[in-house]
């Protein structure tokens, strides 16, 4: 398939989405996303989530009885613990360094930077993605890697929770 | 960026459904109320709210619902005192408090009905309180007229603490707690844990000798709302007493302000319970069943006349009690989507408890049982079912119905065979409301609804005063309230959420706490009209500030029984009560607290013609992080010292050597001064 047609394809899918989360029942359509990409000006791995701060909310809450304020640092350090328990790239057998450089908050949206400083993902990489499925069983992520035209989308939910990247 | 990319943060742009099941199910722990809470009375604070307060005793967490005053009349090992909505709730009659679906409220308790004892609960294991004020609610039945107070402890603790804490009058504290992740064979879940000892002897010349230990383990795996715990607690105390005194004798010298007179007075406590609660969240249903097992035993040694029934051995007396409370709450909510905007959230609800009480009362000379006035053993059982369907009908209507059905059964056998019987009785609350708005983000409430307390089994069944051997006349099982109330709440001004609530509260029978008797009585019928004005303001991020006023007024109504000359005031009734906290917390290493607390004048006798005097007291709270991980903490109790009662009772004694019996006011003074300094270390 040509880069152009591909690039149509996923446009028509995600009209279709949209179309379908505004006329069906839009509180049961949860998503959420992560793209990965390597940043040659850096020299590293970037990862950048993106999930509806309600859902975020909602599970934090679940989790400990109380309510959270993503802004705030100390609760930030609270949803890094789950980040790093239901979100991990292997290589080889062993995990790669992710780190969090911050996250920011907006009233809808929760977005999540992550970086493996000083590499490229090695080609074996496999993604374990469990973000929100074990709180939503309908959660669905969908993880871009790479950038520009060499985009791969892999789709992660509850049943399919580790794939490789390449 | 792909345009993939900025087509799916579209999608994700969408508001989320406020009726959505999982959000909505937690929407008790949001600040904000508007559009969640079905009266304006009712709120949500959080850990960290509830942190920021000073509290002296673990009672007093619940003065985070606004409008609640808690005392103490004697040893602190005791239940609290609570006033609300123009209540003396003495001990915590007509408060519904809750600890994880477990109740608190002990039934036919031995020194009064509703018996609230909540030394077991370990604050920093709290996760938030939950209240409601009024009987609006079909999910709460029994003591919940004037409100309910819901604590949720934590099934984990978003980092370990240990605190040990000196201070005045002998107060020392330690803390131990965290909730480790362990994975078992059944899956990963968290073990949460946590040990509390504490000692403290307040500023009587006999010091309270209060000694504690607490102890919690809880297992959980999930979510809250989908997933289980297994807990199981453990409290232990004792206590020394010093008793209200007469205020003659410390006006003429006789008694210091902090004296006792009767040296034994005081007790012991323990509780055991073990507990469960598992959720399931379906895409449109919830389900929740909770089932708890609680031991509880009391021996409580109590002299308020002195040497007026008992001029040679003195008037004082023991009320054990010990009981085993066991019980199962089951609940069912589904979610409907309807036509349009609308939604509708129907909930089906069960609760079983009984108790099995042995509990007497023994006249006793330095704890030393000298005669046995009744000893019995109550078995009381209660069924109920409850039925809520709540609808929003567009984005300015919501309405909620409800009714509930309980039923109750006495069974008594006491040491005296003619007060020994069985009794039953059965109850229909409804209950709605309806909720205007939000507009310009402001909400009107209308509530109206019906609730009860049930009365001490054995008042139900008594035929013959065990005291004086005189007929005695029996009291309904369960008494009937009624509710109405018009609120409204709102956040017009950025960062103030506000509300106001008038409302109107009627009980078919007053229970009135004797303070010379240690008892409840049932009493007369009686009328209360109040208005409550609650007010939250965060004007910056380092800012908050509460303002919360009250003011009530209770009065008996209807006939007034043959020949008594009384009049119709409550005795003890709150009138009005005021809270103002100042909460400063800029992020960096210094945080502080202030809070004022007005506690109106209150009449003492059914005439007016004694009355408390009002107090006025300031709490503060002080607090430095080292770093990320240690945290100084200093509070100061009544820091402008000021020598108010805590309690206030009008009725007849004598002392030693007084030749006649003395009509006069008795009271327990507040805590003077003291401070205390607490190091937390997170870990």
């Amino acid at each position: 398939m040509s880069p152009r047609s591909r690039l149509a394809l996923r446009l028509k899918t995600a009209i279709a989405l949209l179309l379908c989360s505004a006329a069906a029942a839009a509180h049961n359509f949860h998503m959420g996303m992560a793209d990965i990409s390597y940043n040659p000006n850096t020299g590293g791995t970037e990862v950048v989530h993106t999930y509806t701060a309600h859902d975020v909310e909602a599970l934090l809450g679940n989790l400990y009885q109380r309510q959270f304020d993503l802004s705030d640092a100390d609760d930030q350090a609270v949803l890094k613990r789950y980040l790093e328990k239901r979100f991990y790239l292997t290589a080889e057998g062993r995990r790669l360094p992710l780190q969090l450089v911050g996250m920011q908050a907006n009233a809808d949206t929760l977005l999540i930077y992550q970086e493996l400083p000083g590499t490229a993902l090695p080609p074996d990489t496999a993604l374990y993605n469990g973000m929100l499925t074990d709180f939503l069983p309908q959660q669905i992520n969908t993880v871009n890697v790479g950038s520009g035209k060499q985009v791969r989308t892999l789709t992660f939910d509850a049943a399919h929770a580790e794939q490789r990247l390449r | 960026m792909p345009r993939f990319t900025i087509l799916a943060l579209a999608i994700l742009a969408l508001p989320a459904r406020a009726d959505d099941i999982q959000t909505v199910l937690i929407g008790g722990s949001r600040a904000s109320q508007l559009g969640v809470a079905d009266s304006a009375n009712a709120g949500s604070v959080s850990q960290q709210q509830l942190d920021q307060r000073v509290n002296y005793r673990p009672g007093e967490l619940l003065e985070a619902m606004p409008g609640l005053i808690v005392s103490q009349h004697s040893g602190e090992g005791k239940a609290n005192q609570f006033y609300l909505r123009g209540f003396n709730l003495d001990h915590g009659t007509d408060l519904r408090t809750t600890v994880d679906d477990m109740p608190v409220n002990q039934r036919s308790h031995a020194h009064g009905q509703g018996w609230t004892d909540l030394n077991f609960l370990i604050p920093e294991l709290a996760a938030r309180l939950d209240y409601q004020k009024g009987p609006y609610s079909a999910a709460n039945g029994d003591f919940a007229s004037a409100g309910a107070a819901s604590v949720v402890v934590a099934n984990r603790l978003t980092r370990g603490v240990a605190s040990a804490g000196v201070g005045q009058n002998g107060y020392r504290r330690a803390l131990l707690a965290d909730s480790p992740e362990v994975s078992t064979p059944w899956g990963d879940g968290s073990l949460l844990y946590a040990l509390e000892l504490m000692h403290n002897d307040g500023p009587f010349t006999r010091g309270d000798d209060y000694r504690k230990a607490n102890g919690v383990l809880r297992y959980s795996q999930g979510y809250a709302n989908n997933g289980f715990h297994i807990t199981a607690m453990a409290y232990h105390a004792t206590w020394n007493a010093t008793d209200q005194i007469p205020l003659r004798a410390v006006q003429d010298g006789r008694l210091g302000r902090y004296d006792n007179i009767d040296p034994s007075d005081g007790g012991g406590a323990r509780r055991y319970s073990l507990s469960g609660a598992w959720a399931r969240t379906g895409a449109d249903s919830y389900s929740r069943v909770s089932a708890y097992l609680i031991a509880n035993q009391l021996d409580l040694y109590s002299n308020f006349t002195y040497y007026l029934d008992d001029p040679l051995h003195g008037d004082q007396f023991a009320q054990p009690d010990r009981r085993v409370t066991s019980g199962l709450n089951a609940s069912h909510s589904w979610h409907q989507h309807l036509d349009g905007d609308r939604s509708s959230v129907t909930t089906a609800g069960l609760q079983l408890q009984n108790d099995n009480i042995h509990n007497g009362l023994y006249h006793t000379e330095a704890r030393q049982v000298l005669e046995i006035t009744r000893r019995d053993h109550i078995v009381e059982s209660s069924a109920a079912a409850y039925l809520q369907n709540a609808i929003r009908w567009s984005d300015s209507l919501r309405t909620t119905a409800g009714v509930r059905a309980d039923a109750y059964r006495f069974r008594v056998a006491s040491d005296l065979a003619a007060n020994s019987g069985n009794a039953r009785d059965h109850l229909l609350s409804p209950s709605t409301s309806a909720v205007l708005g939000p507009w310009a983000a402001t909400e009107v409430y209308l509530n109206a609804g019906t609730g009860f307390h049930s009365n001490d089994a054995r008042g139900a069944v008594i035929t013959v005063d065990p005291k004086t051997g005189a007929q005695a006349g029996r009291v309904t099982p369960l008494v009937r309230s009624r509710a109405l109330e018009l609120g409204v709440r709102s956040e017009w001004l950025p960062g103030l959420q506000s509300s106001l609530s008038l409302y109107r509260l009627d009980f078919d029978s007053e229970l009135v706490y004797l303070g010379d008797a240690g008892a409840t009585e049932a009493g007369r019928p009686s009328r209360r009209y109040g208005v409550e004005f609650s007010n939250y303001y965060k004007p910056a991020r380092w800012l908050t500030l509460d303002l919360d006023l009250a003011y009530a007024r209770a009065r008996y109504r209807g006939p007034l029984p043959e020949g008594d000359p009384a009049g119709d005031h409550i005795p003890g009734a709150v009138q009005g009560t005021g809270q103002l906290a100042v909460t400063v917390d800029a992020g960096g290493p210094w945080s502080g607290a202030l809070r004022l607390r007005y506690f109106g004048p209150r009449p003492l006798d059914e005439d007016n013609t004694v009355r408390s005097s009002a107090s006025l007291t300031l709490n503060g709270r002080l607090a430095y992080k080292f770093g990320k991980s240690l945290t100084l903490e200093l509070e100061a109790f009544n820091l402008a010292n000021r020598r108010a009662s805590a309690i206030d009772y009008y009725y007849t004694s004598r002392l030693k050597g007084e030749s006649a019996a003395v009509d006069d006011i008795h009271f327990h003074p507040i805590e003077s001064r003291s401070l205390r300094a607490t190091v937390v270390k997170t870990f």
